[in-house]
């Protein structure tokens, strides 16, 4: 559509122009809540389980429900959503994405049974090998449609990078899985498993969270006239210190130098930190809504997240059975703390916008269409809010003080929250269904 | 035959859905042209790549047109001036939570 074409009135479908299909993305963003609701109910269950140390079958099945199930499939969904658009350019090909997201379910599935039993022969490879081969040809599509954009913003360069870091993630993961069925890395596994890790949490998702809320929390809050070389500095320092602490692990273990490059990504994520409080002072729109507030608190988890990986980097903790609390801990504020508060909040932008656009767009104008707000039902969505602060709470004081008790009841009210959540997103697609076209 | 006001009027059907303001009040109207055969609305967006572009720009000129079926309505969008917070009116702002300040 040109819109200073010559002539009458022609028809438009705007929908169709640069956003790729409703309904692939939409399966990204379903299976990712559901993913969400089984992770807390699986929690919630197996609470007793989560002492010691965090290298153990139910673990690592749970965690990767977490990153792969309920993280990245929201990251996929909300890059094939926002790229074209951000980026001015059309989707390679939304065909690919409809077909990595049927490999990325069956590799998943496969995947946490495999960790869930320990049984960690052929088709737990074969089931790493579906999940690898379905973020390659995310990345694919990704670089091939990024191929032909012709205005670089900064958003872009942290994206590009992420999906760098999301291939190596990747690889690390299906050389580890293949690894404990078919053991042939001869140094201590568990140093692997750190790298993959803090290339997944560090490099892929917040590469991802930091670029995508240069652009997001501005225009969400009409934030005018900020300065972005917080962003400049965290990308450079970030970026330093997540390559040389990656390379220290690898190398030569715990030192001075591993030390420094910690420091340095930890400077690089308070840059950031630094960044998002100078949009919040610019921003024009002072109501903070539902998912604003989401987002607040999940950035103060960030924080909290950061200070808990420096401690665990600097601190000599003596005690062992301190130690692994504490790095329980560290990695629930993480998942549950910093990024499923930060995507509950940011669904709660997205996915109203996503089914207004496929809906409403036309029609903006000629008949009243909804605001994004009243598209979903803020008091269910404040209810949840508070259920979900409380869980995440007792959830991280249960971890850190080892009390198992308060730990299950954590999870139970972060698992009633879930799916209060869910009733809420449930609800935006049915209203896509009864008004769509 | 629509005159500026009656435009402006229309306009003001045009909201942002998220942040609930018309565009009248949100300050993207820069000027409108009324010649013979010809409305020109001149207009920009608060955000470059905002994903509402295509919807408010092809919105905005449905409503033009309906104050006028005569002519032809066309829009440019441009991005300099740069749209600034500025231009908002006052209840604009007021929607956008300021107090009475």
């Amino acid at each position: 559509m040109k819109s200073n074409s010559e002539g009458m009135t022609t028809p438009t479908n705007i929908a169709s122009s640069l956003a790729p299909p409703f309904s692939m993305v939409s399966k990204y963003f379903l299976a990712a809540v559901l993913s969400f609701i089984v992770l807390a109910g699986l929690c919630a269950l197996f609470a007793g389980d989560m002492q010691g140390h965090h290298f153990q079958p139910k673990l690592l099945a749970l965690t990767h429900i977490a990153t792969l199930g309920w993280v990245t499939m929201t990251i996929f969904g909300a890059m094939y959503q926002l790229v074209p658009v951000v980026l001015e350019v059309k989707l390679f090909s939304a065909k690919l994405g409809e077909i990595q997201f049927w490999l990325y379910i069956i590799g998943i599935v496969g995947l946490v049974y495999g960790f869930w039993g320990f049984n960690v022969g052929a088709h737990f490879t074969a089931s790493a090998s579906l999940v690898t081969l379905a973020i390659l040809i995310f990345i694919v599509n990704m670089f091939f449609t990024m191929a032909k954009v012709t205005k670089w913003n900064l958003t872009g360069l942290f994206l590009l990078t992420a999906l760098v870091y999301l291939k190596i993630t990747a690889l690390a993961g299906l050389l580890l899985s293949i690894n404990l069925g078919f053991p042939f890395i001869s140094r201590i596994h568990l140093d692997y498993l750190k790298i993959h890790a803090h290339l997944g949490f560090v490099g892929w998702v917040a590469m991802v969270i930091m670029g995508v809320a240069l652009k997001l929390i501005p225009m969400f809050g009409l934030s005018h006239g900020f300065s972005t070389t917080p962003t400049k500095v965290a990308y450079i320092l970030v970026n330093i210190g997540l390559l040389g602490t990656t390379v220290e692990w690898l190398m030569t273990g715990p030192g001075w130098l591993l030390r420094l490059y910690v420091a340095l990504l930890a400077i690089g994520v308070l840059a950031f930190l630094f960044q998002l409080v100078e949009i919040f002072r610019h921003r024009m729109k002072k109501i903070l809504d539902i998912g604003m507030k989401h987002s607040v608190v999940a950035f103060g988890y960030f924080l909290l997240s950061l200070v808990t990986g420096v401690f665990l980097a600097f601190a000599d903790v003596g005690d062992e059975g301190v130690k692994q609390a504490l790095v329980l801990t560290y990695g629930a504020a993480v998942i549950f703390g910093f990024f499923s508060m930060l995507i509950v909040g940011q669904m709660y932008k997205i996915v109203p916008f996503l089914v207004w656009f496929h809906t409403f767009s036309d029609r903006v104008g000629k008949e009243p269409v909804p605001m994004l707000k009243d598209m979903f039902s803020e008091r269910l969505g404040t209810i949840q809010f508070g259920l979900i602060n409380f869980g995440i709470v007792f959830t991280l004081v249960g971890l850190l003080l080892m009390q198992p008790h308060l730990l299950r009841a954590g999870f139970i009210v972060v698992f009633l929250a879930s799916v209060l959540f869910a009733v809420n997103i449930g609800n935006l697609f049915r209203l896509r269904i009864h008004y769509g076209n | 035959m629509a005159t500026k006001e009656q435009i402006i009027d229309a306009l003001k059907l045009v909201i942002d859905p998220e942040l609930g303001v018309n565009v009248v009040d949100l300050g993207l109207i820069y000027d409108i042209d009324i010649a013979n055969e010809v409305i020109t609305i001149t207009m920009t967006l608060t955000t470059m790549g905002c994903p509402l572009h295509e919807s408010m720009v092809e919105a905005v000129r449905h409503v033009a047109q309906m104050t006028d079926l005569t002519k032809t309505v066309n829009v440019e969008l441009v991005w300099e001036p740069q749209w600034t917070p500025e231009r908002l009116t006052p209840s604009a702002k007021q929607m956008l939570g300021w107090g009475n300040s």
